[in-house]
């Protein structure tokens, strides 16, 4: 046999390796993107190999064991969210990437849940959908409007993406609307609709701006104020109504006051010296449902200042007209010393104990720091 | 025959005719009047209080035609019953009608409505459903009284008649029992939005009347009521 060419076979392996090279770090065509179900079993052919070819595969760059294989295709059973990833196969030997493909697992979606809301009567109203539970995977919605047989368009909401916004052209309409929605997904595809009259939608948003205040010199009074909704576009035209709820805090039962006009009310049977919790909701006069409660507001009527103390003798009675204004609570019990320790009393009784023992220990010591 | 569903209203038409020689309502002659405010108040009261009666009214009726009438989502075309005097209308305009028109616009559709009403009480099959339905007939005239009464208080007309009613009254073939079900289902639905929307319309009238009343007395002076 001749001897080669020094330069020639030089020439040759370096063309090799170049090749070689250009194979394992060119660019690679993009992976195959695959969408697969929850639970499933796949197998995942090695691009055009034959299945007796000697691949080697990796999911995101992590070996995986050969006992998944058949042949030179991937199998996975019972697919769960973590294997999603990018899944690739390489020519056993000289590592030159022969397929890639990106997995999502996910699920087709279910019926989706859709309402729609008159908020700003009767300038429109919106509808917004979503799905029961998450599909892991994109997809993609498509809502339509129907008045009797006119479409209607429905304008995508700027800042939240399952919302969109339909404007009436007309008002006191028989004719009921119907909204349906198509949700679809690389793994299937569900709808669902529904109907209604104009005025049946129609829900307010909670009124703002609700403030509760003390009534000076009127030990059982509180006076509430609030704004409509600033939705809400012609209060003139479409008054609402108001609904005020109120309780002390500690109570459970709540008493309920209807408003056919104003944006005040005061409460005039506060029981004295307690916190109370005040909140508000709208109704247009006629027609749609309540809005939902508002933000609470708190306020506590007002109570007369206590006397200041003068004389030393006065002192013990000091300390229990301090234990007196802190309104011991129905479920509080005077606790023992024993249980502070224990750890498992409930809290309250400690902190009514702890300023009985400080005030003792000040009268203890001098009146002078009882004096302001 | 092929008869479209409606041609029953044209049948009541002379009845309608009737309608329109309401006694008018005298008008206010009292010195040291209020303004139609109190009365608009009162027509609007009554709105209220011809809503509440006609949802158990309607419950009642559309049981009594039964399914699909009854059904919750019964979503219909609107065919036919063209005559029928339609609440629905564009958004801008409703709110441009000068009070002349809307005042008119009301007490219109109310004539023909209580008309059509009366025929529906004619075919009723049940006493009961005919008690409630007359009941419900005479609130309605009292809404009509009292919206005519707002109208003289303004010094506005009342509407007259359209020409071309036939005053007598020739009854016409039946057509089937299911366009006469629709009929009626739609007259129901209309009149419920009717009142809806009357509400609205007095609403509107009664934040419109409440500053100017000095003006409205001398509008009653000037036209000698």
């Amino acid at each position: 046999m001749a001897a080669p060419v020094p330069w020639a076979c030089c020439a040759v392996l370096a063309a090799a390796a170049a090749v070689v090279y250009t194979q394992r770090h060119s660019p690679q065509e993009a992976p195959h993107v695959q969408y697969e179900r929850l639970g499933s079993d796949v197998t995942l052919p090695c691009g055009t190999a034959n299945w007796d070819a000697a691949v080697t595969w990796r999911v995101n760059g992590t070996d995986l064991a050969s006992d998944l294989l058949n042949g030179s295709q991937l199998v996975l059973h019972g697919l769960e969210l973590g294997h999603s990833g990018l899944y690739a196969c390489f020519h056993r030997d000289s590592w030159h990437l022969r397929h890639q493909v990106l997995l999502h697992v996910g699920l087709p979606p279910r019926e989706p849940v859709l309402s729609c809301r008159s908020n700003t009567y009767p300038k429109g109203f919106y509808c917004s959908w979503h799905l029961p539970t998450p599909t892991y995977i994109p997809n993609t919605f498509n809502v339509t409007v129907l008045h009797g047989s006119k479409i209607m368009v429905c304008e995508k909401d700027p800042a939240l993406k399952n919302r969109c916004h339909i404007r009436y052209m007309h008002l006191f309409s028989t004719i009921k609307y119907k909204v349906s929605i198509s949700v679809s997904n690389a793994l299937g595809h569900n709808a669902t609709a529904i109907t209604f009259d104009e005025f049946t939608i129609v829900k307010p948003d909670p009124p703002e701006n609700v403030v509760a205040r003390p009534v000076p010199s009127n030990p059982r009074r509180l006076e509430v104020t609030w704004q409509t909704p600033s939705t809400w576009p012609d209060p003139e035209s479409f008054p609402l109504k108001f609904f005020l709820r109120y309780r002390p805090l500690i109570l459970d039962q709540w008493q309920h006051v209807e408003l056919s006009d104003g944006t005040a009310h005061t409460i005039t049977d506060a029981y004295a010296g307690k916190e109370y919790i005040i909140q508000v909701a709208a109704k247009d006069n006629e027609i749609g449902t309540w809005s939902d409660w508002s933000v609470a507001a708190h306020a506590t009527p007002w109570t007369e200042e206590p006397r200041h103390l003068t004389t030393e003798a006065q002192a013990p009675e000091t300390t229990t007209s301090t234990t007196s204004s802190l309104a011991p609570l129905p479920t509080t019990k005077i606790c023992d010393t024993g249980e502070l320790g224990s750890g498992g009393g409930p809290s309250i009784p400690f902190l009514i104990s702890v300023p009985v023992t400080l005030a003792l220990a000040a009268a203890a010591t001098t009146t002078s720091s009882l004096l302001i | 025959m092929d008869l479209r569903a409606g041609d029953s209203w044209g049948m009541l038409a002379c009845l309608c005719t009737v309608l329109w020689h309401l006694p008018a309502v005298p008008a206010l002659n009292r010195t040291g009047d209020p303004g139609p405010g109190p009365s608009i108040q009162k027509t609007y009261d009554l709105t209220r209080y011809l809503e509440h009666q006609l949802r158990s009214l309607a419950g009642t009726y559309l049981n009594y035609l039964g399914p699909p009438f009854n059904e919750p989502d019964f979503n219909p075309p609107r065919l036919g019953a063209e005559t029928l005097p339609r609440a629905t209308v564009n958004l801008e305009v409703w709110r441009s009608l000068n009070d002349k028109l809307r005042l008119t616009q009301n007490y219109e559709a109310y004539s023909h409505l209580l008309c059509y009403l009366r025929g529906l009480n004619r075919q009723a099959a049940t006493a009961e459903l005919r008690h409630s339905l007359a009941h419900f007939c005479t609130s309605l005239q009292g809404l009509l009284g009292s919206i005519a009464g707002v109208m003289a208080a303004l010094g506005y007309p009342l509407p007259q008649p359209l020409p071309g009613i036939e005053p007598t009254w020739a009854p016409g073939p039946a057509h089937s029992d299911f366009l006469q079900k629709m009929d009626d289902f739609w007259l129901l639905k209309e009149l419920q939005t009717w009142l809806w929307r009357s509400a609205k319309d007095f609403n509107r009238l009664k934040k419109k009347m409440q500053p100017p009343a000095a003006a409205v007395t001398l509008h009653l002076e000037a036209h000698g009521f």
